[in-house]
Parts: structure tokens; sequence; C-alpha cells
């Protein structure tokens, strides 16, 4: 009897190879679009701060959207599900190249993004205190892709998996007006020093082990699915 | 004789239709022909094999290997080409044929570019462009080239020009002499599994049939004229398999004819104008319509 653990990583490698491959010139284009993003944030002036930030918002939402759809929703609505569940791989390798592919595909641009976003920060006029309000949003951007992930894997309605991307994703604005209601974000948002409070690391904390938990559950559900085409 | 896959009281239910404990099995070598009408479960039962979709019930043994416990070796000696898969558009196929090539050890490159141009395809063509029949052909090259042990086959011919199908059908033709491959080819024209199967099984609503070898089914089959007096009876007879009356004429279809059925029916009073045998295609029609009454 074999057991669930079992997993073909030479096929698994190349999977996630393929998605790469891909999608590699969209997603170079995002991180190009990302650093022009970042370019205007660093500027610091009002206008281009603004600008920037929201582009930044933007390019963030806009890759993990492309990242879902077109290695998820589109495999299965353009029927390539089936050409790759028939090639030698187990629900559990097809999940675990997914979601290592997803991780790459958007971790990547996501990764540099958000060093960038600090980096800029730190480094130039723009006050530093910005950093912990701009890390919950990115910390959102990852919580509602890793759900978006999730439903694109679990449910096969391109429907949900829409209402899913766009909800998760204008929550945004709420989470912004409601982190700007604390008080020690909203004291030190023009000030240079970087202010952490139980609050806003237990919120980060939360939006990094939901992201987490998310991904093993979706694994957990895929495994047991019973259709894979 | 080791077999290609056997199905044991396999069963498969969605939410308006359900497959029923299914038997069947195929030698290892033999090509079968799966005819059925569209949504008669010929799908479903190559995506059970495959390991695209796991049944409800019942045991499914692939090549030796029982599925889903040992999928990734299955999946790695047999190939599936259905008529709703589809390759990657913005890649051309000689992209897919290096994927391949890495994903399965048994890919013969040579023969790839024989098959190449025997299916007279572009290997550096975005697969986006290919026509209907071009990507079927590039998705059995696929199938093929890596020399797999039992190839499945869902509708390969399905919505394809007269051209286009007879090309593919000839190629399969040839392909399939190649080698002692098992096939299992699916299709709900009788025509096309006439020409290269071994042994063809009917399957209709979820539930099998019949299933025997070509050459039994059209010798056995026959188709009566005749005209005079016929008893009710006849149609319970259990060699026919459909009476039909259009005036003074009587169209009998035996599913088991011999020659002493001319004595019982001249017995009765009937007499025989004319005796037909019949193509695989009538059978399945009779067949179906049969079942269909049931």
């Amino acid at each position: 009897m074999k057991t669930q653990i079992e997993l073909n990583v030479p096929v698994i490698r190349l999977l996630i190879a393929k998605d790469w491959k891909l999608f590699e010139k969209q997603l170079a284009a995002y991180v190009a679009a990302g650093i022009v993003a970042l370019v205007l944030l660093g500027m610091a002036k009002k206008w281009t701060f603004y600008l920037g930030s929201l582009m930044l918002i933007v390019v963030l939402v806009a890759a993990a959207c492309f990242a879902i759809s077109s290695s998820l929703i589109n495999e299965r609505k353009q029927q390539t599900l089936a050409f790759v569940m028939s090639l030698p791989v187990s629900p559990l390798d097809f999940f675990l190249a997914k979601l290592l592919g997803n991780l790459a595909t958007f971790g990547v641009p996501y990764l540099f993004l958000t060093l960038g976003t600090v980096a800029v920060i730190l480094t130039t006029p723009i006050p530093d205190g910005l950093l912990v309000l701009s890390l919950l949003v990115l910390g959102h951007i990852l919580l509602a892709y890793c759900i978006s992930l999730s439903i694109a894997m679990a449910v096969e309605s391109e429907g949900w998996n829409v209402f899913t991307m766009i909800g998760s994703m204008v929550l945004i604005n709420p989470l912004i007006a409601a982190v700007n209601q604390m008080p020690s974000v909203a004291n030190s948002l023009q000030g240079d020093i970087v202010v952490w409070s139980a609050w806003t690391v237990a919120i980060l904390f939360a939006q990094v082990t939901l992201s987490l938990a998310v991904l093993v559950v979706t694994g957990w559900v895929h495994c047991r699915k019973k259709a894979f085409y | 004789m080791t077999n290609a896959f056997r199905l044991t009281n396999v069963s498969k239910r969605y939410e308006h239709f359900a497959m029923e404990k299914i038997n069947l099995c195929l030698p290892e070598g033999e090509i079968m022909g799966l005819i059925g009408v569209n949504g008669a479960g010929k799908s479903t039962l190559l995506r059970i094999l495959a390991g695209l979709s796991l049944a409800d019930s019942g045991e499914v043994q692939v090549l030796g290997l029982q599925l889903p416990a040992d999928q990734v070796e299955i999946k790695r000696q047999i190939g599936l080409a259905s008529e709703d898969m589809r390759l990657y558009g913005s890649q051309t196929l000689r992209w897919h044929m290096d994927f391949m090539a890495k994903v399965y050890g048994s890919w013969d490159e040579a023969y790839a570019t024989k098959l190449l141009r025997r299916f007279d395809l572009n290997e550096n063509q975005p697969v986006a462009s290919f026509s209907h029949g071009q990507r079927v052909k590039g998705l059995l090259l696929l199938n093929f080239a890596r020399r797999p042990r039992l190839l499945l086959l869902d509708e390969p011919t399905t919505g394809l020009d007269p051209v286009a199908r007879a090309e593919v059908l000839d190629a399969l033709s040839d392909v399939l002499l190649d080698g002692a491959r098992s096939v299992l080819f699916s299709s709900h024209n009788a025509h096309d599994i006439e020409r290269l199967a071994d042994t063809i099984t009917f399957i209709h609503g979820g539930r099998l049939i019949a299933n025997l070898d070509t050459e039994s089914y059209l010798s056995a089959w026959r188709r009566v004229l005749g005209h005079g007096t016929l008893a009710d009876e006849v149609t319970d007879w259990p060699e026919v398999a459909q009476v039909r009356r259009s005036g003074a004429t009587t169209e009998i279809t035996f599913k088991s004819y011999g020659i002493a059925l001319n004595e019982r029916l001249a017995a009765q009073g009937f007499e025989i104008d004319a005796i037909y045998p019949m193509s695989l295609e009538e059978i399945f029609i009779t067949t179906i319509r049969g079942a269909a009454q049931q």
C-alpha cells in the first residue's frame, strides 16, 4: 500500500518551470510597472506619492489576479487541465506544483516590490512611519491572494473565483481606513519613527498565519477531490 | 494473458447521470472500440481509466496496477488523448515535445520526428494556429512518441471534417500497426471503430450493452426482408433484435442469425425475399434502440 506523501518531484519541478516559462514575460511587465510605481513613491512629492502608491497597489492586485487566472482558472477554461493531470502526477503533486508555481510567479514580483517598498520608505524623504501601514496593506494583498488561490483550486465556478478576487482585493480601502483609526498608526504616519503596536503586530501576524492556513486547508481539500479535468 | 485494464463493478454517479456496476476488461495488445451516443458514458469510462476521475465504487486495475493508489505509475505507462483536451495555445508543438521528453523517459525523439512528417505538422507553429485536425494529430503525436503500453483515445475524430478524419484514421491505423499496443478508442461513429478495433463494446445510458469481437458482430447480425404471415411471438425469439413492418414487406433484424431460422420462418408462412449483412453502424443503432426500449 502506497502512502499519499510519495511525490513525483521531477515532474513537480517541470510543472513549476512550465508555469514560470508561460507567464514570465507578463510578470516581468508587472515588475517593471511596479518599479515605476516605486520610483514615483521615492520622489516624495505629494502627487507622485499618491500616484505611486495607487499604482503599486494596482500592480500587485493585477499580478495576483493574473497569476491565479493564468495558471488555474484558464487552465480549466482552456481545457489544458486534463493535459496536465494526464501526466504522471497525483492530486498532491499537482497541488504542490500549482502552489509553488504560483508562489514563484506571484511571490517573486510580490517579494521584490515589498522589499522595494520597504527600501523606498526607509531611504527616501517619505516618512518612515508609513512602513507599518504599507506592510499591513501588503499583508492584506498576500492574504487576499491566498484566499483567491484557494478558491480557484477548490471551486470550479469562474463566477465565484472572480467574486473572491475582486471582493478580497476591494477590502484594501476599508483596511486602510480602519488601520488609520489606530492611534499608534495615525500618530506616527507623518513621523520618522516606525511604531509597531501590539495590534498592528497582531494584524500582520494574523495575515501571514491565515495565508498559510488557507493554503494548507486547500491542499487537504484538493487531495480529496474526485475529478481532475 | 495479462489485461491492459480490468474494471470490476465500477460505478460513478453525477447529478444527472449514473454509470452502474461496469465490468469490462481488455487483454493486453488488443484494440477495443467503445461506441455510444453522446452522453452514454464513454468519456466517464476513459477518465476513470486515465485517473482523471475517481470511481465511486468498484475496482479499477490498469496494467496490473490499482487506481487510484498507483496512479502516478499508471499515468507513466498510459497515453490519453481526448476530444476536450487542449495543449498550450501560446506555445509551439516543439515546446510540447520537449516538455514531454523531459517528463517521460520513454520519449522516442526519432519516432516523434517520423510522426511529424507522417502527420504533416510544423513543429515550430504555435498550437493556437493549428486547425482542429492538426491539433488532434499533435496530441496523438505527443502520446504515440512516448510509446505508452495502453492508449486511451476519447473521440479523437469528433469534429473533424471528412478529409482530416480520414487522415487521422489512416495515421492511426498505420501507427497502431507499429507495435503491440493496447488501445481503447471511443467514438459515436461506428465506421471509425470498425476499421481499427478487434473488439467492440456498446455503451448506453451508463450501461454496457454488448461486448464482442468485431467479426462476431458482423457474422451474427442479418437483416431479413420478406412477406407473408408472421406470428407476433417472433419478436420474442432470442435471436430477433427487431421486427418492422412496412406495407406487405416485413423486415426482421437478427442478432444471432443461423440458416435454421429460415426454416422456422417458412414454417410460420413467411417467405424470405432477401438476406443482407449489416454494417456495424446499423448493428449499433438497432442495439441502442433495443436497449432504450427496455
